[in-house]
């Protein structure tokens, strides 16, 4: 579902690339955790995913798009595939928890009557019915990142990226999002957290990818416990001979995961 | 292979994720109002900006408009007045006629004879009821008045400023030396500084009001498209959030060019509203002053060219408040 191949990316300015040779494959149905510390190069990835970054070297493909082909005129349409969540959860200040979704559904070009059908649904989904009519600055930290998850899975995607979901609640609530998004992973979407919350990362047990200056420097499917600090000695590096983006290209059309419709 | 099911897949999106276009073109729009109302303090700015300007605009067409048309009435009331003995015939006054066209400073040439003069002055006394000179001309009696009435011939010239060539022609063509009034000397009564004044000053109008005009075009459009980019970047956040959850260029641009353009829609109402009351409050006292106003009269007489202009201000408060909001949200929509 998604393949990082080779990539590497520099920033003008930076004597180290953000992104090394970074090769990755996450397939369809899974629930990764890419984990590393300020700067290691998990927003460069997650923007690359975003199409925000294009890379130096390297290919992505995304459920089956090469990026290299996606032109500027594409992306709207291909970001609305995709679900993003933020840390500063990015809602629209003055407009209700109901209307946040349903921008989300309304530049896809829903109609009003699947807007009305839809937005209860996810809302019921997030558990936010009841302040659907409340602004952002009238709720709390936990019910705005529901919200902004609720407006990122709205239209379905089969691909959610939580880009550090958890960094601005305390540990309960931040279990509660990371509950809520395993659930929707249950439903068969294939979610990408990044985090540097060792709690977030052992709270749910899934695999955990590491990033350091911008390298993996461990992909440990088999979850042990994650150490915020230390070498990460414990974990293995990613194993050579990954797949080639062709054949992840064929194998991802062909392979359909059991997959759920998340809102009825 | 990779290419071929890229675009294929794109393909299928573009198609599948629109969304019909007047429902989102509904939406924008709905956005765009919402905004305006959310933005009030920005609004009012661009408003009241594009207002004056359209005002000015107003102002300055008018005022060139006005100042022109006196000039010209001034002019067409200046002329040369040469008088000639009563007993002058028309075939005289033809002949001389024919011999003052030839100078290429004459406009036109008028003549009458002595009868013909008494008759114009009667029927002007009797136009105006002007009862006692009516009963002077009875008591002097018609006969006497002719005899005592000089033909004339009036002369409209081009070139006000140099009639040293007509003079030239009537003191020295022999016609007019025999037939010349020893009463009554010709007169050149072209008030001729008047005029220039009057010109220069429609000269003025239309050149420095159309440069000021433009002047204020470009210092609305500026103070506009500031106040917009500072809009903008006040909600640079949210045009970015919008953008990664897949909102086309159309659909985040769309708000921001409604907003401008009823603020464009609101300075043009507002502005033909201003001016039109400011003309008809000025235009009577501008006449008292001989000013001509009467084309503008005429023309704002019919309502349907009142609905004309306000339909020409809304026009082109749109046109600068749009400009403007393009070129604020450019930056914005290529960055992100």
């Amino acid at each position: 579902m998604i393949l990082f191949d080779h990539v590497t990316k520099s920033y003008s300015g930076d004597k180290k690339p953000a992104l090394d040779n970074v090769s990755l494959h996450i397939e369809a149905n899974e629930f990764v955790f890419l984990v590393g510390k300020s700067g290691a190069g998990k927003s460069t990835l997650i923007k690359m995913i975003t199409k925000e970054e294009m890379p130096d070297e390297g290919k992505i493909i995304i459920g089956g798009i090469d990026l290299d082909y996606v032109k500027k005129r594409h992306i709207p349409h291909y970001r609305r595939r995709i679900g993003t969540v933020f840390q500063d959860f990015k809602l629209l200040p003055t407009r209700t928890v109901y209307e946040n979704v349903a921008f989300a559904l309304e530049i896809a070009g829903m109609s009003n009557r699947e807007i009305e059908r839809t937005v209860p649904k996810v809302l019921d989904l997030v558990e936010l019915s009841d302040v659907a009519y409340k602004f952002p600055d009238n709720i709390s930290g936990g019910q705005r990142q529901r919200t902004s998850i609720a407006r990122a899975v709205a239209r379905q995607p089969k691909i959610l990226i939580a880009d550090e979901p958890t960094g601005n609640l305390d540990v309960e609530t931040g279990q509660g999002i990371l509950d809520l998004l395993e659930k929707i992973n249950d439903y068969g979407t294939t979610v990408l957290v990044t985090t540097h919350d060792a709690n977030a990362v052992n709270h749910l047990k899934k695999r955990v990818v590491t990033l350091r200056d911008g390298k993996i420097v461990s992909d440990q499917k088999e979850h042990g416990i994650y150490r915020l600090d230390g070498d990460n000695d414990g974990f293995s590096l990613p194993q050579p001979g990954h797949l080639h983006p062709e054949t992840y290209l064929m194998r991802d059309q062909r392979k359909q995961p059991p997959r759920r419709r998340l809102i009825q | 292979m990779n290419k071929k099911s890229t675009l294929n897949r794109l393909k299928i999106m573009a198609k599948t994720g629109g969304g019909h276009f007047f429902r989102q073109f509904a939406r924008i729009f709905k956005y765009g109002a919402i905004g305006f109302g959310r933005n009030i303090w920005l609004s009012l700015t661009a408003t009241i900006v594009t207002t004056l300007t359209l005002i000015l605009l107003f102002a300055t067409i008018v005022a060139g408009s006005v100042l022109t048309s006196t000039a010209n009435a001034m002019r067409e009331k200046i002329d040369i007045s040469i008088f000639f003995e009563s007993d002058t015939t028309k075939e005289d006054l033809a002949k001389m006629a024919e011999t003052i066209k030839k100078d290429s400073n004459v406009k036109s040439v008028e003549y009458s004879t002595s009868e013909e003069e008494y008759e114009k002055l009667y029927q002007g006394y009797k136009d105006s009821d002007n009862q006692s000179m009516l009963t002077t001309l009875g008591i002097v009696g018609k006969e006497m008045m002719i005899q005592r009435q000089p033909a004339a011939m009036r002369i409209k010239v081009y070139n006000t400023d140099d009639l040293s060539s007509i003079k030239n022609i009537v003191n020295s063509d022999e016609d007019f030396i025999k037939h010349l009034s020893k009463k009554e000397d010709p007169t050149y009564n072209t008030n001729s500084s008047a005029i220039q004044t009057i010109s220069s000053w429609a000269d003025i109008a239309t050149k420095g009001g159309t440069a000021l005009s433009i002047l204020f075009l470009v210092i609305s459009t500026l103070v506009i498209f500031n106040t917009i980019r500072m809009a903008i970047y006040s909600r640079s956040e949210e045009i970015y959030m919008e953008k990664l959850v897949g909102a086309g260029n159309a659909f985040i641009r769309g708000p921001f060019l409604v907003e401008a353009m009823m603020s464009g829609v609101f300075a043009g109402i507002i502005s033909t509203v201003l001016s039109l009351i400011g003309y008809f409050t000025l235009s009577p006292r501008l006449e008292a002053y001989e000013i001509q106003v009467g084309n503008i009269n005429t023309f704002l007489a019919e309502p349907k060219n009142i609905i004309l202009l306000a339909l020409a201000a809304i026009l082109t408060g749109s046109v600068i408040t749009l400009i403007s909001a393009r070129l604020a949200i450019h930056k914005y929509l290529k960055h992100f």
